[in-house]
């Protein structure tokens, strides 16, 4: 199949830049192989990991760095440090940094690092994003990259809840709680009652909800045509 | 008084976190009830403030003392806004839109002494996406919240 054989290709190449483990399959993310934070070679953790010097929560198309993340020089001998929700969110995203075949990648994680350290600095002890939830997003992303740069929120339980948005007030939501429990919304105009909407909702898991709502014709302005 | 339904004509403004933001505009999220987990209070209706009962003479001031009130009462965010509503439509669009005809109550619900405008969207569930993509189409103006 000609779109993972290319995807294939950017993990290798993935692989090759970074050094790092990187596989495709719908399992789940073994955590265990993956590298530390930052996975950009550009990157200077001595700057970059210092708490209070990062971007303040409304620069997201800047380079954002995270509050209050521990700088972790061997993470293999601080296998404690892989309990920890922060850590695990952080090598996620550090995922999706490393996925370039995933449309508008650095721009998601400007984004979803700026949401952290918004939801951080709101609730210390709160997770910041959780774990499943972005753990299913990464795994939504990674199956469909033909789609559009959604909007991006965090619902009250630090869950991403990402949209699409079209004309005539379509609206087509997902809210990622885990891979096993994905609810979506979707608003399309009723064309024999302009005034009226119709409305579609459900629950699915992550990598089936895509052909479950694909009847209702969303592909058609969610998709990115480049 | 506690529990009086606030009119259809009045308004209310709503906090909505930076999380809750995309483009400095309240999302949906914005108008989703907290789920319940081990030790932590049920949450039973959406906060808000009834700006009428502020009997301030327009709008702006109608905000600046919002924003007194927020400073007053917790940590307000440096990137947060406050989302305005009209109580008419936020209940007619629930009603007439939303997949099971919900009937939304907006009472005044206040916080003795320091938060007495303080009020709360009723009957909405944990999980109401539907209903909460419905309430943010609604969303009439969103200013700083501090």
């Amino acid at each position: 199949m000609p779109e993972l054989a290319l995807q294939e290709k950017a993990a290798q190449d993935a692989t090759a830049i970074y050094g790092v483990k990187f596989t495709l399959d719908d399992s789940p993310v073994d955590l265990s192989n993956i590298s530390t934070w930052p996975l950009d070679p550009r990157a200077q953790p001595a700057t970059m990991y210092k708490a209070g010097i990062s971007p303040t929560v409304n620069q997201e198309y800047r380079e954002a760095t995270v509050n209050g993340w521990t700088e972790n020089e061997d993470p293999f001998t601080q296998a404690n440090l892989l309990d920890s929700e922060d850590n695990k969110v952080q090598q996620l995203i550090s995922q999706i940094r490393i996925s370039t075949f995933i449309p508008n990648n650095a721009r998601l994680v400007n984004r979803l690092i700026t949401l952290f350290n918004a939801a951080k600095e709101e609730y210390p002890d709160s997770p910041g994003i959780s774990v499943d939830s972005i753990h299913s997003f990464y795994h939504f992303l990674q199956k469909h990259t033909y789609l559009k740069y959604p909007i991006i929120t965090l619902t009250p339980d630090n869950e991403i809840y990402a949209s699409w948005k079209g004309v005539q007030n379509q609206v087509f939501s997902v809210h990622f709680v885990s891979n096993e429990n994905t609810h979506f919304v979707i608003f399309k105009p009723n064309e024999n009652n302009p005034e009226r909407k119709i409305i579609s909702y459900g629950t699915d898991t992550a990598d089936t909800l895509m052909k479950t709502v694909a009847f209702t014709g969303i592909c058609d302005w969610i998709s990115d045509e480049r | 008084m506690k529990d009086d339904p606030i009119p259809d004509q009045d308004h209310i403004a709503r906090y909505c976190s930076f999380q809750k933001l995309a483009g400095g505009l309240p999302q949906p999220t914005a108008f989703m009830l907290k789920r319940d987990r081990p030790g932590s209070p049920t949450e039973e209706s959406l906060s808000v403030n009834w700006l009428e009962y502020l009997e301030c003479t327009d709008r702006i001031s109608e905000i600046a003392e919002i924003r007194r009130i927020y400073h007053e009462t917790f940590d307000v965010g440096a990137q947060a806004k406050m989302a305005v509503l009209n109580v008419g439509e936020v209940r007619e669009k629930v009603r007439t839109e939303s997949p099971d005809r919900r009937i939304l109550q907006v009472l005044h619900d206040p916080i003795e002494p320091k938060d007495p405008s303080h009020s709360g969207i009723y009957n909405l569930r944990q999980n109401d996406r539907v209903i909460a993509e419905l309430i943010a189409e609604t969303v009439l103006e969103s200013y700083s919240a501090r």
